[in-house]
């Protein structure tokens, strides 16, 4: 009789004969071990979830490439929720139901993995959020985690590079008015302030919004000398292009969600001389982040970004925590997540959960500038 | 004051954008009477065949815009042909659900196609810039305005002028006797949506070089603002389309000069209800009356309804009750809490379009002011969850009548062109309210429902709580629609004039209306905040006033056995094609079609 399960393992057994081919290290061939993915592979957010994938996958090919988890193949299941909490918390159900998975990871969205943590909370269930920056994502109890880089860390760090290095002393803030842009706005502005520049202008934007121009020359006229984004890359694009329509000059430099190819894709010769101070940079010489860029490249035939390494990371971290872990009980594997110490990262070089917060400590940032088409590294020579 | 000079240019800018599909939307509902949601996936199809001439086969740019002319304008005769025109003889709420079943397929299909990453598109026009103002401005806007322009004086002339055009306006005006006066209707509507598709697709390639960036999902946001325009504009006129969008784009641009970028959109919306109200047909209309609009009584029409054996429904409802017993299943259970909790949405929006024929399309925010009041009362005071989920549902009927009142003296697709813009309102206020809402920073760690005293955790207990709430607000409905209120509301929705002159104040009882379904919404909203423990202001978005249509649409208007089973139908389609990963929602889209094709009076029909 074909079952889904059946489907499921001659699915497995052509993967493996597939990446054989690629002449790999020998694919592990005991039961799989499943992690739960819940995220966006259709409706608006659509583009996150499709760029998690690649990075998971690579990490996979990774893991399991070299012996999987003691002898068995690391695998997930993607459920796609686009996002929705109606979706999300029907997707937390059946994987707290399917005893073959160990953990969860996502989902996208504030509002979509949020609605979900109540019913892993209850269950036992790992949910791991790997964008959930929103400051109260890991209070609803001990089985909800994230990796994402708190805010009131990476924030102070944008300041610092904005206001110390940059010079800008009289800045304006443009945010994405989610719960994310918002949160970013405030510790931003606040450890500005702290450094003892201005906050000139502030604008929340909605994640739809294509025009700023009436907004830039509203921030042109609060006369700033810098102009901070937290914007996601598509966002960053136009709003670098109409800020030199609209006169707007000033420096402009972002929080490191901008990180993407895509980001000077789409901004064209506007994105050239804007500012980031970014987690994960291709260029960074960590043996670590080098093997995550060529293996990307050789896989996708194009340059990692932010997202891709937020979920290549993960997945690293699992199958270090999963390979630590004495047993595959759900519990044991939030215990081991409590206890692994300086797994190799790209995001944070060695990540070490704090067990109070349920958090990374210790966000790392490379400071770069789009020069000539790409991003590099910057040579401290402040513009103005 | 350069500033308001710039201003200005920006608003005009802008403005040039919305007109471009503005236009094309006004055509059609000027001679279809159809808010045709499918246009601004046309936009996207026609930006996507832009992007694969200029990447791919890198055409020069007559020849791009030549492409998507004719890709898209063919594009847009077969929705003609094979979504619309099947639903001629059907009631004409059904064309409507039919072009959203369209759009869902035709924006799955490019997101496929070309995966959802953003894409730039190649400016393939010199990029000159005229500086004015403080800023400048590029020769493609300059493009953008004359072709909408021109577009527009083009079609005003071809209405007024060609023989064609009479035919088209005549079709407009009333369909069944321009027939008999030998005029091809269905010639007529393939013409027009042959013109209006190629300008959505024009304006959707101009719009991707201008900003330099395509999305499959920059559909929804773009038909919005299109209609925004067009209403304000004077719907079905085609001149008036593009001073309305100027108009919109202008009040943005001040409405950001003068408080800021959040309130944008509420600006928009704003200047739609003003319209609405004061000037119902548009700023250029002569008369304050509306237009005698030819689909009085068949808006809704009613059909024969299935009539549900009393002990089938039974056996249906001790089924429901005993699952959990029967099954293990939480996924299951969780997926039918979701399906009644939509069920009362569905019930709310059956009873006010359904019976009452009040079309709305902003649903969602009486979701949102019952469960953010809920949510609110009992995280801030402490209050019991079960009197707080009633307060939601008296907050949501109070605020939510007064709200759709200034609406009550509209009919037909007017309601649900203001329902839009006042549940857009609603969003955004919670957005911007910050030190009540918490902006959209949302309010996490809601208290859970709770009965009795005690918290209920358990998926079975939440899936009881759920079905009981909604089976007890079912038959009130069904009390409600037996007794003389259900006659006079049916009476309200067919004949109007003819309710009128029998004594029956109009106003009343729309509001009536109006208050019971935003008691069922808002008790739905207030539950659903509770059990996701955290709510923000994208929750309860505009979808989920489309899918609330949706379901009463496909149920069968006015209909509660409907009601109930178009949302299982609804929620459970997307869970069971879950095995067809990223094609799922084109499958679901494709299923909404065929039920529309062959039941477009609903499952269990129009009451």
């Amino acid at each position: 009789m074909i079952t889904r399960r059946t489907l499921l393992q001659s699915g497995t057994a052509a993967l493996v004969l597939a990446s054989a081919g690629r002449a790999l290290a020998q694919e592990p061939t005991g039961e799989p071990i499943f992690l739960g993915v819940s995220g966006p592979l259709t409706g608006p957010n659509a583009q996150y979830g499709a760029q998690w994938k690649q990075g998971f996958d690579l990490a996979l090919d990774q893991i399991n490439g070299s012996g999987g988890i003691k002898g068995r193949p690391l695998r997930y299941i993607f459920e796609d929720t686009q996002s929705d909490p109606k979706q999300t918390v029907a997707v937390a159900q059946k994987f707290i139901a399917d005893k073959r998975i160990v953990a969860e990871l996502g989902d996208f969205s504030s509002p979509a993995s949020m609605a979900a943590s109540p019913i892993y909370q209850r269950a036992g269930l790992l949910q791991f959020g790997l964008t959930n920056s929103h400051p109260d994502f890991t209070k609803t109890g001990d089985f909800i985690w994230s990796n994402s880089v708190s805010q009131a860390e990476e924030q102070p760090l944008n300041a610092a590079f904005a206001v110390k290095r940059l010079g800008f002393k009289r800045i304006a803030v443009l945010h994405l008015n989610t719960d994310w842009g918002r949160t970013s706005k405030d510790h931003f502005a606040a450890a500005a302030k702290e450094l003892g520049a201005e906050i000139v202008a502030t604008e929340g934007y909605l994640p739809e919004e294509k025009d700023f121009r009436s907004t830039l020359v509203r921030v042109r006229d609060a006369n700033p000398n810098g102009l901070f984004l937290e914007s996601y890359y598509a966002d960053a694009a136009l709003i670098a292009r109409q800020a030199r329509q609209t006169g707007l000059t000033v420096p402009i430099a972002a929080a490191s969600s901008i990180y993407s190819p895509k980001f000077v894709e789409l901004g064209g010769d506007a994105a050239e001389g804007v500012f980031t101070s970014s987690r994960f940079f291709p260029e960074d010489p960590r043996p670590e982040v080098q093997a995550f860029v060529s293996a990307f490249k050789s896989k996708y035939g194009k340059e990692p970004d932010a997202f891709n390494s937020y979920a290549y990371d993960t997945m690293i971290l699992f199958g270090q925590v999963l390979r630590e872990a004495p047993n595959l009980e759900r519990k044991t594997i939030r215990d081991t997540l409590a206890k692994v110490k300086d797994v190799p990262s790209v995001v944070y070089g060695k990540a070490t959960f704090d067990t109070q917060t349920r958090r990374v400590q210790g966000a790392r940032s490379a400071e770069l500038v789009v020069k000539g088409g790409r991003f590099t590294l910057w040579d401290g020579k402040a513009t103005n | 004051m350069t500033s308001w000079f710039d201003h200005t240019i920006n608003g005009l800018i802008i403005g040039n954008i919305y007109g471009l599909l503005a236009v094309g939307l006004a055509l059609i509902f000027g001679v279809s009477r159809l808010i045709n949601f499918a246009h601004g996936s046309v936009y996207v199809v026609g930006a996507y065949v832009g992007w694969v001439a200029v990447s791919v086969l890198q055409t020069p740019f007559p020849v791009t815009l030549v492409l998507v002319v004719a890709l898209t304008a063919a594009l847009g005769i077969v929705i003609e042909r094979f979504g619309i025109r099947p639903l001629a003889d059907a009631p004409r709420i059904a064309p409507l659900l039919a072009t959203i079943g369209l759009s869902f397929v035709l924006d799955q299909t490019v997101q496929i196609l070309f995966s959802p990453d953003p894409r730039s598109v190649p400016m393939q026009v010199p990029n000159w810039r005229i500086e004015i103002g403080g800023g400048s401005i590029g020769l493609l806007d300059l493009l953008i305005g004359g072709i909408g322009i021109t577009a527009a004086a083009s079609l005003f002339a071809f209405l007024k002028l060609t023989k064609w055009g009479w035919a088209v306006r005549a079709t407009a005006l009333d369909r069944d006797a321009a027939r008999a006066m030998g005029v091809d209707v269905d010639k007529v509507n393939r013409i027009v949506f042959a013109i209006a598709s190629a300008l959505g697709g024009v304006g959707g390639v101009l719009v991707g070089m201008y900003y330099n960036v395509i999305t499959p999902t920059m559909g929804f946001e773009a038909t919005l603002k299109g209609i925004v325009a067009e209403v304000v504009g004077g719907v079905g006129n085609v001149p008036g389309a593009i001073v309305g969008s100027l108009l919109l784009g202008l009040v943005e641009s001040y409405g950001v000069a003068l408080l800021g970028t959040s309130y944008r959109n509420l600006f928009a919306f704003v200047l739609l209800i003003a319209i609405l109200v004061l000037r119902p047909n548009g700023l250029f209309a002569s008369h304050r009356q509306l237009p005698p609009e030819p689909m009085t009584g068949t808006f809704v029409a009613p059909s024969k309804p299935v009539r549900l054996p009393v002990p089938l429904v039974a056996a249906a409802a001790a089924l429901a009750i005993a699952l959990p017993f029967l099954t293990e299943n939480g996924y299951l259970i969780q997926t039918l809490t979701n399906a009644w909790l939509y069920a009362l949405l569905g019930l709310s929006l059956t009873l006010v379009a359904g019976t009452s024929g009040q079309v709305s399309l902003g649903h969602a925010a009486l979701l949102a002011i019952g469960g953010y009041t809920s949510a609110l009362l009992a995280f801030n005071l402490n209050w019991p969850v079960w009197l707080t989920l009633l307060i939601g549902g008296f907050a949501a009927a109070g605020i939510g009548t007064l709200l759709v009142s200034p609406a009550f003296r509209l009919r037909g697709h007017y309601v649900s062109i203001a329902t839009l813009g006042i549940g857009e309102i609603v969003a955004l206020v919670i957005l911007n309210w910050e030190s009540v809402t918490r902006g959209p920073i949302g309010v996490a760690g809601i208290p859970p429902l709770s009965l009795f005293g005690y918290d209920l955790y358990d998926t079975n207990a939440i899936y009881w709580f759920a079905f009981a709430l909604m089976a007890a607000l079912a038959l009130l409905q069904v009390r409600l629609l037996g007794s003389h209120l259900g006659r006079t509301l049916r009476a309200v929705r067919d004949d109007d004039v003819a309710a009128r002159s029998f004594g029956i104040g109009l106003k009343r009882y729309k509001g009536l209306a109006f208050a019971f379904g935003g008691f069922f919404a808002g008790i739905s909203g207030a539950f659903t905040a509770h059990m996701y423990s955290f709510i923000n202001h994208e929750t309860f978005n505009t979808q989920i006033s489309v899918l609330a249509l949706t379901i009463a649409i496909l149920g069968g208007m006015g209909n509660v056995g409907g009601a109930i089973l178009g949302s299982v139908a609804l929620i459970g389609l997307p869970e069971i094609f879950r095995v067809a990963a990223e094609y799922r929602i084109l499958l679901y889209g494709i299923a909404l079609l065929l039920l529309v094709r062959f039941r477009p009076q609903g499952l269990l029909g129009t009451v």
